[in-house]
């Protein structure tokens, strides 16, 4: 039956977008999270009819169909967990139309993020959510995921930018929701399909808010001894309501493997840095940054200096998006969390992951979105050494009850995927969780989409899931 | 029509208490929802309450339709059935305000008003500039997602609100999102139920970012000789690095019932006017007024002037107050809330004009220079009937904005309940994501308890 559907699939699309070899097989078999699954097949669809007639056929052999874009996710959302078929969308990479005077874009779900912002350039726009991986991930996946980045702390998430979608329904049926214009009169499915992971429908177009790029932008690097300092900034910052476009924290430990590999001119001797922007009118940027400096002087830091030119600012920022790949320098894996608290109690967070690194002696790097919350403690690990991955795996469970304990959430911008979807329990009551399985079965009755992704299982309920050991020493970026 | 219906009361009072039952005449009046009457009030202290109540309606198939200040009861299509209005005034506190960290949680029976007060002590608001602010209720502001020309800066609620509690059409408590101020654990739920009127569940708990007030602020008018030269300057301003709060375009008969005073004499009574704001330091309020200036006299404008503390406080209430304004003007009103980008909104406000003048009715518009609306066409004498060109315009409003080269959507927010014969009416013709929005209402009220009918495509 299934050799069947492959070819019906070939015939469907031709034979250049249909994979089942096992070589090629292996390729989309993970994302940048620590899990694994392996599809049946990939197909390489170029248009929504494609999907439309991928889902009938996907249907008709009760095969499951999962959603891919560039592979970046770091929760499992692309991993064909129960095998099947995934669509991966990198050939409806198409720009479809860019309406400057209104500030929208129409674009295909493969597009990668920065090439909208690149495209847009010229024109003085820019697409304004940000993921660190936005040299690579698509338009598509920030849908899914509801991605975030820096500068969503001033801008908001891709739900935010988001005003129109065209959608392929697990039935095969095609729909579209909104448009251009900034409201549509009934339900806000915009909000429900913005962040679903790929579990209620396809998504096949995206209208996308375009933004004006702005006349002053100020990038300054506070310089901490302690971590207290440093978060209490943070907290300061947020108490006297300066809002930032942007307020990155990256601990002395991260900052050391970064500045090694980036070279950016971080001090590698110190406990943290804080890398703030702000952007606006040069009033505003001066205004905002002297009161920043001056927040962060009161609280100790020993230095802080803003970048004097756009190559300095690169730089700077450059250390912050690859920050992430310079861990690869120091260590085989890492494991990256995502919880958010209320900004208030990041000086105790802070303590409380200091105290889990020690008690199950683990390497723990911290580098996140200081100004909302959104934490990534990044777990350091090497997959050979299988009870030290057991410690891994009870650490990150450690740090995501805190967060939750305090007030906060599970994840900020990376999704619950296959990784934290057992976690659920620990935020939502079992009612909570019943309504959301009626509202992904409402769009989704087989289950045909996505399955194993969002919801529990049901199987270890509040247990964070243990990842299949990593078969490859590959870094994922 | 509501249908007359028994109402076992005795259940309802065991549930939340006998003093909170309530038949009073003038009460049951004050939560008319198009023409239809509740038999019962109901003022539950909490969701416990709510859930028994809705449960108890499910059972005895009876019509449950949620109310805070009961400003907004006339927004949606009339109900199938009407038996129960549950009145959340007694859900009137504030749970969790923590300044420090910018967030506010409340019950949905908190007044706008108060709730704005509170903020104001620790230098914070909410950016909802919204109608009947003297009464209007944040359950109210969120169930029918009240437009706000704050929206401009800020976004409107879906922006903003981080999470909520609520009661199902079946008695379940549930929730989504949550208190922090970026989150994407699980399904956002509380999405849908911004603009949802209570059809699919009863609101409990609003969780909101706060914003800091603003050190100074600043509001200036320009006028123009034609809405094309309006626009014009509107687009140079989204283009330009400005970052006004508020660009509110008013055409010009919106400008008599807006501008008072000095203001009306300085506003030729032919022009249509924008209303703009800009606020933060006083050095970036002092660049705005001189840089729109610029851009409004390279864009033809006849005036541009700041306005003084008073007359800007003056204009905001009344901008804010619209939709309110134009039903005081004309009882038999039709107010369509329309959104579309801006580049067409000035032809087609040009096209709904025409068609206003075609049904001998007069035509007013006040919106948001981003491209959200409210258009209303008013009778220009006053009679105790809505004219028949009413009914006529409002299919073709739904017409017009269909086009598929217009990007727009539009509803009919308010009008007299007579003209009201279908869901349509208000909603406009069927769309293929109604099927979506029907299997949304399935999930979360099996068994249509919550407002049956006042929903789009009938829901």
């Amino acid at each position: 039956m299934q050799p069947q559907l492959i070819r019906e699939l070939e015939a469907l699309l031709g034979p250049q977008a249909v994979l089942s070899a096992p070589e090629d097989l292996m390729l989309y078999e993970y994302d940048g999270s620590v899990e694994l699954g392996s599809p049946r097949c990939i197909v390489f669809p170029t248009s929504a009819r494609d999907v439309a007639g991928i889902v009938r056929l996907a249907n008709r052999y009760e095969t499951p169909i999962v959603g891919r874009g560039a592979g970046t996710g770091l929760s499992g959302g692309a991993i064909a967990r129960n095998g099947g078929i995934v669509i991966a969308f990198s050939r409806m990479n198409r720009i479809l139309e860019i309406d400057a005077a209104n500030l929208r874009a129409v674009v295909q779900p493969g597009v990668v993020n920065l090439d909208l912002s690149r495209a847009v350039e010229h024109l003085g726009l820019y697409f304004a959510p940000d993921p660190s991986s936005q040299k690579s991930c698509t338009i598509g996946g920030n849908v899914s995921e509801n991605s975030g980045g820096p500068h969503t702390l001033a801008y908001g998430v891709t739900a935010n930018h988001v005003t129109g979608l065209e959608l392929v329904l697990p039935g095969g049926g095609i729909v579209r929701i909104g448009g251009k214009s900034v409201e549509t009169s009934g339900y806000d499915l915009r909000g429900l399909l913005v962040g679903s992971e790929g579990t209620l429908a396809l998504v096949t177009e995206i209208t996308v808010r375009l933004m004006r790029k702005p006349e002053a932008v100020k990038t300054l690097l506070a310089v901490y001894d302690t971590l207290d300092d440093t978060t209490e900034s943070v907290v300061e910052i947020t108490v006297r309501a300066i809002t930032p476009a942007a307020c990155e924290m990256l601990d002395g430990f991260t900052l050391r493997a970064v500045e090694d590999y980036v070279h950016a001119g971080f001090p590698k001797d110190c406990a943290a840095v804080l890398l703030i922007e702000v952007e606006g009118l040069k009033e505003a940027v001066e205004a905002q940054a002297a009161e920043i400096t001056e927040v962060c002087r009161l609280h100790r830091a020993r230095e802080v200096r803003a970048a004097r030119n756009d190559q300095e600012r690169n730089l700077l920022w450059r250390g912050r998006k690859e920050a992430f790949g310079a861990m690869g320098r120091i260590s085989p894996m890492y494991y990256v969390q995502d919880g958010v608290i209320p900004r208030t109690r990041l000086p105790e967070t802070l303590r409380r992951i200091e105290e889990i690194s020690r008690k199950y002696d683990l390497q723990i790097g911290n580098i996140f979105h200081a100004g909302d919350g959104n934490l990534h403690p990044l777990i350091l690990f090497d997959e050979r050494d299988r009870a030290q991955f057991a410690r891994v795996v009870a650490a990150g469970g450690e740090i995501m009850r805190h967060c939750v304990e305090v007030g906060g959430a599970l994840t900020g911008e990376h999704g619950i995927g296959m990784e934290k979807n057992e976690l659920m329990p620990l935020i939502f009551t079992p009612d909570d969780i019943a309504l959301m399985e009626r509202v992904r079965a409402a769009f989704n009755p087989l289950g045909s989409l996505n399955p194993g992704k969002v919801l529990p299982m049901g199987k270890a309920c509040g247990e964070i899931r243990v990842p299949p050991m990593p078969a490859s020493t590959t870094i994922p970026t | 029509m509501s249908r007359p219906a028994q109402v076992p009361f005795t259940r309802l009072e065991e549930i939340a208490g006998g003093a909170s039952v309530v038949t009073d005449a003038a009460e049951i009046a004050a939560r008319e929802v198009c023409g239809a009457l509740p038999a019962v009030i109901v003022r539950p202290a909490d969701a416990a309450h709510i859930a028994e109540i809705l449960r108890f309606a499910a059972a005895e198939q009876l019509a449950v339709i949620p109310t805070g200040g009961c400003t907004k009861l006339g927004i949606g299509s009339p109900p199938a059935r009407y038996d129960i209005a549950l009145d959340l005034s007694r859900m009137n506190r504030v749970l969790a305000y923590d300044p420090q960290d910018l967030t506010l949680g409340v019950e949905p029976g908190v007044r706008i008003e108060d709730l704005l007060r509170t903020l104001a002590e620790k230098k914070q608001f909410l950016p909802l500039a919204v109608p009947f602010s003297d009464r209007a209720t944040i359950g109210g502001i969120v169930a029918a997602n009240s437009s706000s020309p704050l929206r401009h800066a800020y976004g409107a609620v879906r922006d903003f609100c981080l999470g909520m509690e609520f009661v199902t059409g079946e008695g379940s408590q549930a929730k989504s999102g949550g208190r922090v101020v970026k989150n994407v654990t699980g399904y956002d739920l509380h999405k849908l139920l911004i603009g949802s009127l209570g059809t699919l569940a009863v609101i409990t708990r609003v969780n909101f970012r706060t914003f800091p007030i603003p050190q100074a602020q600043g509001t200036f008018v320009a006028s123009f000789s034609s809405a094309e030269a309006a626009f014009d300057f509107c687009r140079a301003v989204s283009h330009s690095v400005l970052t006004p709060q508020m660009v509110e375009i008013a055409n010009p008969g919106t400008a008599a019932l807006i501008f008072s005073g000095e203001i009306s004499a300085r506003i030729e009574p032919r022009t249509w006017s924008v209303v703009l704001s800009a606020a933060g330091q006083p050095a970036v309020v002092d660049r705005h007024e001189r840089e729109l200036g610029h851009l409004a006299g390279a864009a033809d404008a006849e005036e541009f002037f700041p306005l003084s503390d008073a007359e800007a406080y003056s204009v905001h209430a009344q901008i804010r107050e619209f939709p309110k304004l134009m039903m005081e003007r004309a009882a038999a009103a039709a107010i369509f809330r329309v959104s579309a980008v801006p580049g067409v909104m000035a032809p087609l406000l040009g096209k709904l004009r025409v068609l206003a003048a075609q049904h001998e009715l007069d035509f007013v518009s006040l919106g948001l220079a981003s491209g959200i609306f409210h258009v209303a066409f008013l009778p220009q004498t006053e009679s105790s009937e809505p004219p028949q060109s009413l009914s006529e315009v409002i299919a073709e409003v739904f017409r017009t904005c269909g086009q598929p080269e217009m990007h727009a959507s539009s509803m009919l927010e308010w009008c007299p309940t007579e003209i009201k014969t279908s869901a349509d009416v208000v909603w406009g013709p069927s769309r293929p994501d109604f099927e979506l929005m029907r299997r949304v209402k399935h999930s979360f009220d099996p068994q249509n308890v919550l407002a049956p009918g006042r929903f789009a495509g009938g829901i």
